[in-house]
């Protein structure tokens, strides 16, 4: 349309990134900053916060924990998400539609009502709060994203992959294993990904149901709550860069997948 | 070959379970605590009542905080909608690097919204760097007190829903045939006229599907205004929050939490009956 150049919006644009990146930056600045307060100018550079960090026996706990429930909670809903969407997809229900919308609700109500609920429920059939708990609801949160995830690698992958493998021999387990899975490989990794990355940040749900264990949004909540110490700028870095590099896995991941299928049609 | 389409449908089965007896049962449970009365003693018949929902309406103190609750993530709504349609007109119209800069626009997503907030309490403190850097500049004499004020909670809230609104408005705006909006100049209709008649509806799907990103999860939102709000900015998920701590009414609490899911459920059904809920996951598709 016109040639002439966005000057505004590109000043806009420009500022709007700043505005969501400079917080995240002060953070960063003061995790390094000795002296207590958050306040310009720096006082001077220091470790100091990052070793008083690594001696807070709280907050590896907190990793651990926290750790185990993203890997347990990613695979379980990976694994789950994948046959549903097979099923959904690939098999012979009718009214698809509705299941489609139910299990959307998981991403589109508040996770509150989520977490509410689920702690009730527990405590109704009196099963103890834990992480076993945190683990299930953290499934029912992210198999519906990664569930998305597969909608639309399935979609693109027709039946006949599966039926023809079957004509020529396999069993319908291995017209799975060796036709449907391979392709679905890029999409399975990137779900995982995703899960396990909506599981490590959740906090609303795991503050209700994780008990007297913590993890580390836990933690950083608490911490936040009463006070707040340099110690949380280091954690918070530490959680970012981590955020940043499955991040960048996930790209990775994702190039990949592109690459292959583009390299299939040639 | 309809072996291999029925032998697939038997997959939904562990999914589908999962999702009924640990997301909708535990649903139905809360629903049954907000309809009926508190027993005390263990002789007493369960009662069915509304009592729970009407004390939400009756007691002042809930009322009063519903409605800030409502109006504070209608707030936030509207500035995120503000902010981010220029944000997201520019990537999806007026740049070549929109795939790059949707990836960076991705990352605050992927850091703990705990952080983002504490970012913020950082900046809105009574010394902190927001304050320092008026003082500097001369603009006020003495420091704001922003930070755990109704203020606090909203900017907070705007910050961290912003980047959620933005996605779904690019999707939208990139599906626009940008020969429309050429189209109505060539039929008379002025640069603003042309804008707001074409790409602006057009993008009404992008701005409802932001709203469900954005509305619902801020009304849900405790964290935020339990950083960074004070006593006037108390929210329905601080009292949720409560109504589940030692003191609480599980019943009531119940009943909030149902209003809450009844809300959000009521949006989302009112957004598929509008456009569908594939734009969802379309939308999704560009994360």
């Amino acid at each position: 349309m016109n040639n002439k150049k966005p000057v505004l919006l590109t000043i806009y644009t420009t500022l709007f990134f700043l505005y969501i990146f400079v917080p995240i930056i002060l953070i960063f600045i003061f995790a390094w900053n000795s002296g207590e307060g958050y306040s310009f100018p720096l006082k001077g550079f220091t470790w100091q916060w990052f070793a008083e960090f690594f001696n807070d026996q709280l907050a590896k706990k907190a990793i651990v924990n926290s750790l185990i429930i993203a890997v347990s909670s990613a695979t379980i809903s990976t694994v789950l998400a994948f046959f549903l969407s097979l099923g959904l997809l690939r098999g012979r229900i009718r009214r698809s539609g509705i299941f489609l919308t139910l299990l959307l609700l998981p991403i589109l109500m508040p996770s509150l009502t989520i977490g509410i609920s689920a702690l009730v429920f527990f405590r109704t059939v009196n099963i103890p709060l834990g992480i076993p708990i945190v683990i299930v609801s953290h499934v029912s949160i992210s198999m519906s994203y990664v569930f998305i995830i597969f909608l639309g690698r399935i979609e693109s992958l027709p039946l006949s992959f599966q039926e023809a493998s079957i004509d020529l021999g396999a069993s319908w387990l291995a017209s799975i294993k060796d036709t449907v899975f391979p392709v679905l490989v890029p999409a399975v990794v990137a779900g995982w990904l995703f899960a396990f990355m909506i599981s490590w940040n959740e906090f609303i749900v795991t503050y209700f149901l994780v008990g007297n264990n913590l993890t580390l949004p836990v933690y950083i909540f608490s911490q936040l709550r009463f006070g707040i110490s340099p110690k949380v700028n280091v954690i918070s870095v530490l959680i970012t860069l981590f955020a940043l590099s499955m991040l960048a896995v996930f790209l990775v991941s994702r190039k990949i997948y592109d690459r292959l299928l583009s390299g299939e049609r040639m | 070959m309809s072996i291999v389409r029925s032998k697939n449908t038997n997959l939904i089965y562990p999914g589908l379970l999962w999702f009924f007896i640990f997301f909708l049962l535990p649903l139905s449970v809360i629903f049954i605590y907000a309809v009926t009365a508190r027993t005390p003693g263990s002789g007493e018949p369960v009662k069915i009542t509304f009592e729970n929902f009407l004390v939400i309406f009756q007691k002042k103190h809930y009322l009063i905080i519903l409605l800030r609750s409502l109006k504070i993530s209608l707030l936030t709504t509207v500035f995120s909608i503000i902010f981010s349609y220029p944000v997201a007109f520019f990537l999806a119209k007026r740049t070549r690097f929109d795939k790059v800069l949707i990836v960076v626009l991705m990352i605050p997503f992927w850091i703990n919204y705990l952080i983002r907030t504490f970012a913020w309490k950082l900046i809105l403190s009574e010394n902190g760097v927001l304050n320092q850097l008026l003082l500097w500049l001369k603009f006020i004499d003495e420091p704001l007190r922003i930070l755990y004020s109704q203020t606090s909670v909203l900017l907070g809230l705007i910050y961290t829903y912003t980047p959620m609104m933005v996605l779904p408005l690019y999707a939208s705006l990139l599906r626009i045939d940008d020969s429309l909006m050429e189209a109505s100049m060539d039929l008379g209709a002025s640069r603003a006229r042309a804008f707001f008649d074409v790409t602006f509806k057009l993008s009404l799907t992008g701005i409802f599907a932001g709203t469900l990103l954005v509305f619902i999860p801020s009304l849900g939102s405790f964290a935020i205004p339990a950083i960074l709000g004070g006593t006037d900015s108390v929210m329905i998920g601080n009292i949720i929050e409560n109504q589940f701590g030692k003191v609480g009414d599980w019943n009531l609490g119940s009943a909030f939490t149902i209003a809450l899911a009844l809300l959000s459920i009521a949006l989302v059904l009112f957004y598929s009956r509008l456009f569908g809920l594939e734009s969802i996951y379309k939308n999704r598709d560009v994360t």
